[in-house]
């Protein structure tokens, strides 16, 4: 009986034939994908020929662009630098007269005493 | 000559290309045909398969890996294809002569069973009683090409050989 539903299975099982157009159709869809693939390779080559003319104008952009950013940045640095000076230096001014005015201070003779301090 | 195709095929050559999808083509359609179970998407998938051939032709070594190739290729597609799409209209149950052959001592009633028998099976399954009657594959081969282990094989086709036979005994008992 096994062997029997296994030769009856062979039989209905057998390879099914798609038609005499079918090796036709296969080839025209095999076509069909090498010309949408070649023409993916045309924009692919476009876009390829784009970013070498783009390439070094986009290289020169960026390195102005770096010049002009790194020339600011000095700029501003010399001048907080100036600022910075320009504070010590009225630092050291005010210091300065405050200790002048200290040393006068200092140096400068005592007050004479009057007539009625002595001999009293 | 199958063997002046394949190296003519392998060189680029459109008729050796065309030649090996005659030889091949009722291997894949078949496969694709009783997995689907759907005449339009079992063509689909077939171009499909022989695409796939075509772009890696240079990759098949011989014609018996190209017939594993393609077993392959046309049941894991097939298998994937079903989990895809859980519902995919079934051919009518009348118009299934195609897809089980007619035989001389034609048996519609074991047309009927085949039929709900292979409706049944998840695809894997489905995929292993095909590898098995279609191409005459043994369970060791048939583990191979699906990449499953031989125990799952060999669990396969007892179940679904079990569930057909208990379909026609049924039958049987009733016409006596």
């Amino acid at each position: 009986m096994s062997e029997d539903l296994d030769n009856t299975l062979r039989k209905a099982l057998r390879r099914v034939d798609p038609g005499e157009d079918f090796t036709a159709r296969v080839l025209a869809r095999v076509a069909a994908e090498a010309r949408s693939e070649s023409s993916g390779d045309m924009r692919s080559a476009n876009r390829s020929v784009s970013r070498l003319v783009w390439l070094p104008v986009a290289l020169a952009a960026s390195l102005v662009l770096a010049v002009v950013v790194t020339y600011e940045w000095q700029a501003r640095r010399e001048r907080a630098g100036l600022e910075a000076r320009d504070q010590v230096i009225e630092a050291l001014r005010v210091t300065s007269e405050k200790l002048d005015l200290a040393y006068q201070i200092v140096n400068s003779p005592p007050p004479s005493r009057t007539p009625d301090d002595a001999g009293a | 000559m199958p063997d002046d195709s394949f190296a003519s095929a392998r060189a680029g050559k459109p008729a050796g290309f065309a030649a090996l999808v005659r030889l091949h083509q009722s291997l894949v359609y078949g496969i694709a045909l009783r997995m689907l179970m759907d005449r339009a998407l079992a063509e689909d998938l077939s171009q499909e398969v022989f695409l796939q051939l075509h772009q890696n032709i240079r990759a098949i070594e011989s014609h018996e890996h190209l017939a594993f190739w393609l077993r392959r290729v046309t049941a894991h597609r097939a298998i994937d294809r079903l989990r895809q799409n859980r519902r995919i209209e079934t051919i009518a149950l009348e118009d299934d002569a195609e897809i089980f052959a007619a035989t001389p001592d034609d048996d519609p009633l074991l047309r009927k069973h085949l039929h709900g028998l292979i409706l049944q099976l998840a695809p894997v399954a489905r995929a292993v009683v095909l590898l098995r009657y279609q191409e005459d594959l043994d369970p060791v081969e048939i583990a191979r090409t699906l990449e499953i282990p031989v125990n799952t094989v060999k669990s396969h086709l007892k179940r679904s050989l079990s569930a057909l036979r208990e379909k026609l005994s049924g039958v049987a008992c009733v016409s006596l």
